[in-house]
């Protein structure tokens, strides 16, 4: 509950560990410790949480200072919940070579779909401007 | 009476920590609009109710007897302080404060003799004087904020010049708004507080509320006469409010002050003038209830705006305090301790004078006339006002203004362009979003101006997303048509129409054949739920013809959209339109759901029973009819319409007593008059058969 019904604030949030997904993709875990009037966000003891399939790793990546543009979103982790998930945590090396092999994966997908597409005289899709849907 | 003027004052620093209580007061006296007559112990009782331990309290009280006996009350603050500390959290930024303190107190005693103590020049309505001194400086950069250019204040400044306001006589004022007689100010119950009581210690760590977080960290050279800052503007502002239209429904702008917040932007140990521009608009004023032209209540804030808790509805601040102190316990009883705010050192880096900063941006944002950026927010306090008007009018009880966020408020143009563009230039025009973070929000608003390429279904979104700002344009000039004059209605009528006309041009509804019906736009807004709610909501402004042709296009396409997800919010206003039909365009509507399809066998109206938007048009139509015919008005029928509308009849009949129950969907609404017109075509024996179909 904020002192300021009907709005949305992130005063109350500050001090506590929020999850922030970024419009480029990344995932980031911290602690909120500063914002401005834009959202622009200070995260201190921040972690990149890459996720592929069932597993993740954390990259510890020290304070970040993100531009509130840049926010998808944002939400408080209940640390009592943190731990109770069904997912595995896996070294970073493991997951970063997951991550390797599933973007190989895609890329490959994607390079046939449009050699299909071309055979059939179909134009090639190309990236919207906006964010993908 | 409003009037605003910014006070100075030669107090000490220590001043700044006791101002929030005093605005408590102030906020408490013009909200609930104690009497004159109250004492000052009256006032200050709200205070100890609300956060003050009994000793503060009893300082406090001792200090407004004393009058301008500050010293000795100041030296007693630090300790004072130092037991009000609250739980949790608090408890860093309590350390902060002690600290301040005594540096403060250290300034203060080679302050003291610098002071000029100049009396007030008042009238014998005043009690007390307080010591009081207008200090002029340079504009800081926050007053160049084109926020602030935008309003009134600017001008007013200009118009002033810098010259000391309260040497001042009243003329100045008077010269200012031209429409007070300068001698009401003195009168008014809030500057009185102020001139009479001097601000008493403050509870907690209410920092200078508009202060930049960078300077407040900064401390005043020891050349200047008034150290810290509340700074003031030597002018008044323009008594905006004195408007006398009662149409006026917006709450009163609220003047604060030259924005001298501090920018954050400024380096550390930065200050312009000869004064420390500390912060501090000092005026804030209570939004006026709508509807009530008069503004009795003037509130004057002193100097620093304490912290965010004192602009706000006493209730918020109760609701913050009992968070704070439940805070602080369950804190202390969440399982985790690995993180809690006793166990975290970084915790408390954003400190309270920051994030008052914030809030205070925030609520400054929240003034605006424009419904749609603050929607949860107006809709609540309009409702919370109407309950209270109504509890009113029930409880008889005395009469409550309704209580009103106060929050700082700079008069700003009710719309901003977001980008501007000076003709004949080759880029923007740099302008200040500090305060206003909305225009830097809106700007990528302006640059997404192509449609986008990609798929059929992203399109259609796109063109319902911008169909529905300016349905919500509409609906906005709507609003304001009821409640400007009967003179200026013609003319906003006239700007409606056109716009609306805009909107239904766009939705493109033309004649489409059943194989086209998914490339058709309109039917392809209809497909999705928001194209329809904005269809819903762009009816009642649609002319009855318009009206009408929709309705027939979605009769037309009915099996189509019936396969969508529902059509029942459309029910009501299409209700509507067909109440408004004559009888052959009916007719024509009926024809719509009897024609044969061509891939099934089923007619549309069949399929319309099993659906419940369906079931409830074919009603809704059938009902009208009835009452066309039942009454005496003409007709106009064409020919071979009777006999339609009779073959309709029995179609429909036989439709229902076809359908087996299960399969028949309940209509949203049953009209009374369609066994009375089954009666008049079939046989009783029928017709009761129908009737325990239709219950």
């Amino acid at each position: 509950m904020n002192y300021m019904p009907g709005t949305a604030s992130l005063i109350q949030d500050i001090d506590k560990k929020h999850l922030v997904l970024l419009r480029d993709g990344r995932t980031l875990i911290g602690y909120l410790r500063s914002i401005d009037q834009f959202a622009n966000l200070v995260l201190h003891q921040t972690v990149e949480r890459i996720h592929v399939g069932k597993k993740y790793g954390d990259i510890p990546r020290g304070i970040f200072v993100v531009r509130g543009e840049n926010v998808v979103l944002l939400g408080e982790i209940d640390l009592e919940k943190e731990s109770d998930t069904p997912l595995q945590q896996v070294s970073i090396e493991e997951i970063l070579e997951e991550q390797r092999l599933e973007q190989q994966a895609k890329q490959e997908s994607e390079k046939l779909k449009v050699q299909a597409l071309k055979e059939r005289g179909l134009c090639v899709p190309r990236a919207d401007t906006l964010d993908e849907y | 009476i409003l009037e605003d003027y910014l006070l100075v004052e030669d107090v000490p620093l220590l001043e700044e920590m006791a101002e929030e209580d005093e605005e408590l007061d102030l906020y408490n006296e013009m909200t609930f609009g104690l009497d004159r007559e109250t004492t000052e112990e009256d006032i200050v009782k709200p205070l100890i109710s609300l956060e003050m331990s009994p000793e503060l309290a009893s300082v406090m009280a001792e200090e407004t007897e004393t009058g301008e006996e500050l010293e000795p009350g100041v030296v007693e603050q630090p300790e004072k302080l130092g037991e009000l500390q609250q739980e949790g959290g608090m408890d860093l930024e309590a350390e902060q404060v002690g600290s301040e303190l005594e540096e403060e107190e250290e300034e203060l005693a080679s302050e003291e003799q610098e002071e000029d103590h100049e009396p007030f020049e008042e009238t014998n309505d005043l009690g007390d004087p307080a010591v009081m001194r207008a200090v002029q400086s340079k504009p800081t950069l926050e007053s160049q904020d084109s926020a602030v250019l935008d309003s009134r204040i600017g001008a007013c400044w200009a118009e002033f010049g810098k010259e000391d306001m309260l040497e001042m006589d009243p003329a100045v004022w008077g010269s200012c708004t031209g429409k007070i007689p300068p001698h009401h100010v003195l009168e008014d119950k809030a500057i009185l507080q102020v001139l009479e009581r001097p601000p008493p210690p403050s509870t907690n760590v209410a920092l200078d509320f508009l202060g930049s977080p960078v300077q407040r960290g900064y401390r005043a050279s020891p050349r200047h006469k008034c150290p810290n800052l509340r700074l003031m503007s030597p002018k008044s502002f323009p008594q905006h409010f004195l408007r006398q239209s009662a149409g006026y429904a917006s709450p009163t702008p609220f003047q604060p002050m030259p924005p001298k917040i501090g920018s954050p932007s400024q380096p550390l140990g930065m200050h312009f003038g000869p004064m420390s521009p500390s912060l501090d608009p000092a005026l804030f004023f209570a939004p006026a209830a709508s509807g009530q032209p008069n503004l009795s209540h003037c509130p004057v804030s002193r100097a620093l705006f304490p912290s965010h808790m004192t602009q706000l509805h006493p209730q918020h601040q109760r609701l913050l305090t009992q968070r704070q102190q439940q805070g602080g316990q369950a804190q202390s009883i969440s399982p985790k301790k690995l993180w809690s705010p006793k166990a975290d050192p970084y915790a408390g880096l954003m400190t309270s004078k920051e994030k008052d900063w914030v809030v205070k941006v925030e609520m400054i944002q929240l003034q605006s006339e424009n419904m749609d950026d603050d929607y949860y927010y107006q809709t609540y306090y309009h409702q919370l006002e109407h309950k209270q008007a109504e509890e009113e009018l029930l409880g008889g009880r005395n009469k409550q203004e309704p209580p009103k966020l106060v929050t700082p408020f700079i008069q700003k143009v009710e719309t901003y362009n977001s980008v501007v563009r000076i003709a004949g230039s080759l880029g923007q025009v740099a302008v200040s979003t500090c305060y206003s973070p909305r225009r830097a929000i809106d700007a990528v608003h302006h640059a997404l101006v192509e449609e986008a390429a990609g798929s059929q279904r992203l399109r259609a979104l796109h063109r319902i997303e911008k169909l529905f700002l300016q349905l919500l344009e509409v609906e906005e000039m709507q609003r304001k048509m009821s409640l400007a004059p009967e003179e200026e209605q013609p003319c906003c009528q006239e700007q409606k129409s056109q716009e609306v006309e805009r909107i239904y041009q766009v939705l493109k509804i033309r004649a489409c054949s059943s194989e086209e019906e998914a490339e058709d736009e309109f039917l392809q807004l209809l497909c999705v739920r928001k194209g329809k709610k904005l269809t819903a909501r762009l009816l009642p402004h649609l002319t009855r013809e318009q009206g009408e042709k929709i309705l027939l296009t979605i009769t037309h396409h009915l099996p189509f959209l019936m396969k969508k997800d529902s059509l029942s919010l459309l029910y009501s206003p299409l209700n509507k339109v067909v109440g408004g039909m004559a009888f052959s365009k009916l007719i024509e509507a009926l024809q719509e759901m009897t024609r044969p399809l061509p891939e099934s066998p089923e007619l549309p109206l069949a399929m319309a029973l099993k659906n419940q938007f369906g079931i409830s048009l074919l009603y809704s139509l059938l009902s009208h009819g009835e009452r066309l015919l039942s009454s005496d008005a003409p007709l106009e029928p064409r020919s071979g319409d009777f006999e339609t509308w009779t073959d309709t009849v029995f179609l429909v009949a036989r439709e229902l007593s076809q359908v087996p129950k299960t399969s028949l969907v309940e209509p949203l609404f049953l009209p009374s008059n369609l066994l009375s017109l089954f009666c008049r075509y079939l046989d009783k024996q029928t017709v009761h058969h129908l009737e325990a179909k239709m219950e």
